[in-house]
């Protein structure tokens, strides 16, 4: 457990020291965890996430720590895929691998409109002892199970969503509406929704370099949840989060964020705190094809 | 002497990547218009050159990767030269709209995500190009 934390930290540090020595990067993003909005990754360009949800248990389970590694590439400017890898650590339990997930995102109008949506298809080949809680659907899952359990639980998963979004006069709002088959077992299909809404907390840019100014902050407010499921829909035995989250632009290609996210049902985990940290390579795609010559 | 060598060298270099890697031959998608109405639009920092140095520090974070660092487009990318007169003759509007949709055929994305006022101030920095002295530097 002890090694897992160490060898985060030293990635983490790691990796700041780099984004603080200046290296470029780009482009102001959401500052969401679980809510999409309605931009892509940059054609070309690699985007490199060390994130971790940590959930503070109720009184009759355990607290865990669930960190993964995101990478998201853009294919197209109208198509990006990313590969997720997570692991989840439970205390006084264990520290065990969870799965891989592989997720395109499709934007099929070329143009900004008033409301812009966005098609999202996922893979996951994961087991219940997954707790990254990028969304969440159906109803609460067991956490009083051990994980040694949990891992023999494969969960081989079909996730689609659709993601609505909009920016006006400096604000973010995003709705995205996310239904989810897990093809190893009947629990039918199941239901979830994220909001957010956010906005930088300046809106000019200044002409120095500076890295705490306040057009580097996005700050903002989601709010997600499940739905249940075909199997019985609506709020009943379903978690859901009210979720201030706040994003930093370190460098041009490095960015923090966090979000503690505060259960607001019974079956909700009391407090999840979210934190990531994102680095960004530019023209990733042509540097690899260059290596072949291409 | 030997330094003398290495400094020419690394001048002709330089100035051989430098030209290599503009596209004075950027031809301009037909099809990428602004709608009339988005084309009328007035920068409402017009009146604010002073604006133009945060323009150049967010064209630097957003759009040097195909543009390069002077705004002369990158070969390789296919990208527009910002210099050039089919692109300096397009208004404020045009600029604004086209930052703000992309071309996504053509490999440009949206920037919608910057917020409305730091996409006009990168349109008042563009229009820097076309006059000789460069706006406020970033410090």
């Amino acid at each position: 457990m002890q090694t897992v934390l160490r060898q985060a930290v030293l990635v983490v540090c790691l990796l700041g020291g780099i984004s603080l020595a200046g290296i470029p990067l780009a482009g102001q993003e959401a500052p969401y965890f679980v809510t999409y909005d309605h931009h892509l990754e940059e054609p070309g360009n690699l985007e490199i996430s060390v994130a971790n949800t940590g959930g503070l248990a109720r009184a009759d389970q355990r607290t865990y720590f669930a960190p993964y590694l995101e990478f998201e590439y853009g294919t197209k400017a109208w198509w990006t895929s990313e590969v997720y890898l997570e692991w989840q650590s439970t205390l006084g339990d264990s520290t065990i691998f969870t799965g891989w997930r592989l997720e395109n995102r499709f934007r099929p109008l070329k143009r900004e409109h008033r409301i812009n949506p966005v098609l999202y298809l996922e893979y996951e080949n994961i087991n219940e002892a997954s707790r990254i809680q990028k969304e969440i659907v159906g109803n609460a899952s067991e956490i009083g199970v051990r994980n040694s359990e949990l891992q023999q639980t494969a969960a081989h998963e079909l996730e689609g969503k659709l993601i609505l979004s909009s920016n006006t006069h400096s604000w973010n709002i995003s709705e995205n509406f996310m239904v989810e088959k897990n093809l190893s077992q009947d629990e039918g299909f199941e239901f979830g929704y994220a909001v957010g809404i956010s906005r930088p907390l300046a809106t000019l840019a200044s002409a120095s370099n500076c890295r705490f100014c306040r057009e580097n902050f996005v700050a903002g407010v989601e709010v997600y949840g499940g739905l249940g499921s075909t199997l019985g829909f609506g709020l009943h035995n379903t978690a859901h989060y009210v979720a201030p989250v706040i994003s930093w632009q370190v460098s041009d290609n490095t960015a923090l964020h966090f979000s503690p996210s505060i259960g607001v049902t019974h079956d909700s985990d009391p407090l999840l705190i979210r934190f990531s940290y994102t680095y960004e390579l530019r023209d990733f795609g042509k540097k690899v094809a260059g290596l072949f010559g291409r | 002497m030997m330094t003398r060598w290495m400094a020419m060298v690394a001048v002709v270099v330089v100035t051989a990547a430098a030209c290599l890697s503009e596209n004075p031959g950027y031809q301009q998608d037909p099809s990428w218009q602004a709608p009339a109405e988005a084309a009328k639009r007035p920068n409402p920092l017009a009146k604010k050159p002073q604006l133009a140095g945060g323009g150049r520090k967010l064209f630097l974070r957003n759009c040097v990767e195909c543009h390069g660092e002077d705004g002369r487009g990158l070969e390789r990318k296919h990208s527009a030269d910002l210099h050039l007169p089919v692109v300096q003759s397009q208004s404020d509007g045009t600029l604004f709209w086209k930052i703000t949709n992309g071309n996504q055929g053509r490999g440009m994305p949206s920037f919608s995500q910057i917020p409305d006022l730091q996409r006009w101030q990168i349109v008042l920095y563009l229009r820097t190009f076309s006059s000789a002295e460069p706006p406020g530097q970033v410090h």
